[in-house]
């Protein structure tokens, strides 16, 4: 490179570093893949898509359950192990510690991936039965494979397969729905990473199986409590298709051993 | 890179050697009264300084105890002052932690260890001034060391690193020679035996030379292993006149 | 968490097959098992499978100052991250004698033996070039991470594009895939790694050994070649004696393996090219095999909204608003600021929201929450995910009086914020 005959004086970068390293996913071939119906008014009676999903369980041989789950581009690979022994540290002694690591696909885990952790824990926690292993521990690991936004609610439902394959006893099970609320005020549920950038709000909740409630909710953004109730109800009305989808996938799998 | 003529057509090296010839070796053994075993050596203008101590009861953690036989601890580091650069580490990066592993497991090879059941050796080596092959020099140097702490070895452990230039293996690189773009490999020998402890090669070889390469290194840690052999002989001398034997 | 350890019985059937030049899995002493490349959506982006080993090696790029000493070169930066999905015995973010013997054997194979072409990454001497990161994610450790990690990374760097840049007097400019298509780095040649395990002494050799191989396993010898058989670097580990032959013998089973396996990256990297340019869809999605009973797909779905609206709109018409009025404080002397006592507390308790969350209500909350309920339902629960301690905020009004058309969460928080206005004046 014959670069040292031009002056070094300070440079413009026209874009920010965040944008040059964004250019690792080629964004551009999502961004033209914008559902036909993917978005609606609110107050119609049209419908709210969600993209297409897949999951796959036991892909992992090492740990005790593993699943894949993706939504559209976003795909997370999730592995569990225990209940194991656990740290003197860590134990708990009427119940077990789960412990939720999230792996980014790039660098190391932060602030953002601590949150996320939190937020997939406590929405576990919630739904499994830990005090049928005190003093052992699980654990839970979430890579992102690939990040096209709704990524929280991919983690939730990566995990609850995991969960699942592991055979861990559950009081119910879980599934994510991620919201998000134009500029215009239209919700879009299960958002592309581009929708997600456009939009005004975005909510995620971790609804139940058997009454559809909500066990966990991380919202960002500005919303009115009105948006709010219908985000939910969006939101309980998209999971009855993801635990139908729970249900046929596990269906599937046992379908030779019955 | 190509401004260095590493071997000149009259077949010398930069610093005047042959091929084939190796650095000036001097060591001392039991430099330190405190320690097991110590020894001091110097390879050209690589300088090193090793400390052994043990065969002792685990410290530590103990989980890491092992029934048949010794457990060894290295510790690699380079003095702040060894290089041009001040170091502001002087050890616990990438590299020295590799070093550190490498010295363990050229010495579990080595090492009767098995002699030692649920014990540990703790090898402390540090480069007083590095001037290229600090891998051979500790493991040199680690030898003498082991040795005045008598504690029982198959063999010598010699090191040497070898570079290839021009289809010549040169011996016992310098600084100059192993950043200079030199493929360089690194070999730790029991001598009597011809086992190789470690190989470590860096940069690219034709696989064709490889033999050529290996053979040279190996003919250069014999070479050192008479080197030591002198250094611990003149040590016992030395000792059992002291003791007025 | 430990690793299950071996039993002695595994130990010396392992041993006792590998005498009688048998392998677990049914392979000869000299064969890898199988090797499987897929890519990811981005680019750079590459999942390798030997046999039940993963991994996933993921590019980027980011425009940094260079190294003082090389302005005109680009930085490469590896790294091996040991997931604990991989394995129980990893640990994240430790150090381990395991990972740091990965990250540098990989730094040597793909740095050392200068197979990018560093100066083609500087942008502008001595004050921009790219940094290449390569990261290499342990999926699942069924032995041999180090090929499985040399292969990945070196098919992720073949398969990344890095943006193109452009130079306008003092001002870089870094386009959009869209504006410039992205450029692939010039990579000279492909070294790949191949392990060889010792056992008894260096008296076997074994290929690619599985996970149960390598606890039972004496050395390994770790050899990097392209396929032009150049050495790129070779690295003997596990305090085991070899003999010159046995290196020898090595390096010859190596350059075999390595045009092998450097064939099947090209086919891959092909397959992958032409699959892009047909426009289809690639990725990881497209890589679940569909016929696996473990596997289930679902195309698009809309979600019914029919009532949605209404529903809504009756939870919030049906939620309580919160009191106006605040009973006032107690204040016992003058210039006495006292916290959580003498008021009714109305924050919610904790032992309401897990008992919620648990689905097992005990029947007592139930009657005392029966009025809340609705609106306990309707999303009370204001997280802020975005500070670094999760809040869990849960308000509802203590007294139930009733103020018309005032409504939900929002509110609350008003009422609580004309609340401490109040107490000041």
């Amino acid at each position: 490179m014959q670069l040292s005959t031009i002056p070094p004086r300070s440079y413009v970068i026209s874009k920010s570093p965040s944008a040059a390293k964004q250019m690792t996913s080629s964004t551009l071939d999502r961004l033209l893949f914008l559902h036909g119906g993917g978005v609606m008014e609110v107050c119609g009676s049209s419908s709210v898509t969600l993209r297409e999903f897949g999951c796959e369980q036991s892909l992992l041989s090492r740990p005790d359950g593993s699943a894949s789950f993706i939504q559209g581009d976003t795909s997370v690979l999730a592995g569990v192990y225990g209940p194991a022994e656990v740290k003197v540290s860590k134990e708990i002694y009427d119940r077990a510690t789960l412990e939720v690591l999230i792996q980014p696909k790039v660098g190391l885990p932060s602030v953002r991936e601590r949150s996320q952790e939190q937020c997939v824990r406590e929405t576990c926690e919630a739904s499994l039965l830990l005090s049928l292993h005190p003093r052992s521990s699980l654990t839970l690991i979430l890579q992102v494979l690939h990040d096209d936004g709704s990524l929280l609610s991919c983690f939730l439902n990566a995990a609850c397969m995991a969960l699942m394959d592991a055979g861990l006893p559950m009081s119910c099970l879980f599934c994510g729905v991620t919201c998000a609320i134009d500029t215009d005020g239209q919700i879009i549920t299960d958002p592309t990473a581009a929708q997600e950038k456009e939009s005004r709000a975005l909510m995620t909740f971790a609804i139940d199986s058997t009454e559809r409630r909500v066990l966990m909710s991380s919202t960002k953004g500005s919303f009115s409590v009105h948006e709010l109730q219908q985000c939910i109800a969006v939101s309980q009305k998209a999971s009855e298709k993801i635990f139908q989808f729970y249900r046929d996938s596990v269906r599937r799998r046992y379908s030779k051993t019955l | 890179m190509a401004g260095l003529e590493l071997l000149s057509d009259q077949g010398y090296r930069l610093d005047g050697r042959k091929a084939t010839e190796l650095r000036k070796v001097q060591a001392r053994m039991g430099v330190f009264a405190q320690a097991d075993g110590s020894a001091y050596l110097e390879q050209g203008n690589t300088k090193a300084l090793a400390v052994v101590y043990g065969p002792h009861e685990m410290r530590g953690s103990r989980s890491r105890t092992l029934h048949d036989r010794a457990i060894i601890n290295c510790q690699y580091s380079m003095a702040t002052f060894s290089t041009a650069e001040r170091k502001r580490r002087p050890h616990g990066d990438r590299k020295s932690t590799e070093m550190s592993l490498h010295l363990k497991q050229t010495f579990e090879a080595a090492v009767m260890t098995q002699l030692y059941p649920r014990s540990q050796i703790d090898i402390y080596v540090k480069i007083l001034q590095s001037d290229g092959g600090n891998y051979s020099v500790c493991v040199n140097a680690a030898t003498l060391a082991v040795i005045d702490a008598g504690i029982p070895m198959r063999d010598y452990v010699c090191a040497c690193t070898v570079g290839f230039v021009d289809e010549t293996p040169l011996a016992d690189l310098c600084y100059a020679e192993e950043s200079g773009g030199v493929s360089s490999l690194a070999l730790a020998l029991l001598p009597r035996g011809g086992q190789i402890a470690l190989l470590q090669m860096d940069a690219r070889l034709h696989q064709d030379h490889l033999e050529t390469l290996i053979e040279a290194a190996m003919t250069a840690c014999k070479g050192v292993s008479k080197v030591l052999d002198e250094v611990v002989r003149q040590h016992l001398q030395e000792v059992s006149v002291l003791t007025g034997e | 968490m430990k690793d299950t350890p071996l039993s002695n019985c595994e130990r010396d059937f392992l041993l006792k097959a590998i005498e009688e030049k048998k392998r677990l899995d049914g392979r000869q002493t000299y064969d890898y098992r199988k090797i499987k490349i897929t890519f990811g959506t981005d680019y750079g982006c590459c999942f390798v499978d030997l046999g039940k080993t993963r991994v996933m090696a993921q590019v980027s790029c980011e425009l940094v100052a260079p190294k003082e000493n090389r302005p005109n070169e680009g930085i490469m930066f590896f790294n091996i991250e040991l997931s604990p999905m991989a394995s129980p015995a990893f640990e994240q973010g430790r150090q381990s004698e395991l990972s740091v013997k990965l990250n540098r054997q990989l730094e040597r194979c793909l740095r050392n033996s200068k197979c990018i072409d560093t100066e083609s990454l500087c942008v502008v001497s001595g004050e921009k070039v790219w940094q290449i990161r390569v990261d290499v994610h342990m999926l699942n450790h069924d032995g041999n991470l180090m090929d499985a990690a040399s292969i990945a990374a070196i098919t992720a760097l073949c398969h990344f594009r890095r943006p193109d840049v452009g130079i306008q007097g003092d001002e870089v400019t870094v386009y959009s895939p869209e504006e410039r298509d992205p450029i692939p780095l010039s990579i000279y040649h492909m070294p790949i790694s191949v392990s060889f395990s010792f056992f008894q002494q260096g008296t076997y050799l074994l290929v690619d050994p599985c996970e149960r191989e390598e606890r039972v396993m004496d050395g390994l010898l770790m050899i990097a070649m392209n396929k032009h058989r150049e050495i790129c670097s070779i690295q003997s580990s596990g305090g085991i004696m070899l003999l010159k032959d046995q290196v020898m013998r090595c390096s010859k089973i190596a350059s075999v393996k390595v045009s092998e396996i450097t064939e099947l990256i090209s086919k891959a990297l092909d397959n992958d090219k032409k699959a892009r340019k047909a426009g289809g869809r690639c990725g990881f999605a497209e890589s679940i095999p569909q016929e696996r009973i473990t596997a289930l797909k679902m195309d698009e779905t809309p979600v019914e909204m029919m009532d949605v609206t209404d529903r809504a709109n009756d939870i919030v018409q049906k939620a309580e608003a919160p009191p106006q009025t605040v009973p006032s404080p107690v204040v016992p002397a003058p210039g006495v600021g006292q916290v959580g006592q003498g008021l009714q507390n109305t924050w919610g308790l904790e032992e309401q929201e897990e008992s919620d969350n648990s689905g097992e209500e005990q029947e007592e909350i139930k009657t005392q929450m029966k009025e809340k309920k609705d609106e306990n339902r309707g999303g009370d629960v204001v997280e802020i995910s975005d500070s670094e301690e999760e809040e869990v905020v849960i308000l509802h009004p203590e007294a139930p009086d009733k103020l018309p058309k005032n409504t939900g969460s929002g509110s609350h928080q008003k009422g609580a914020a004309t609340t401490k206005k109040r107490q000041k004046k």
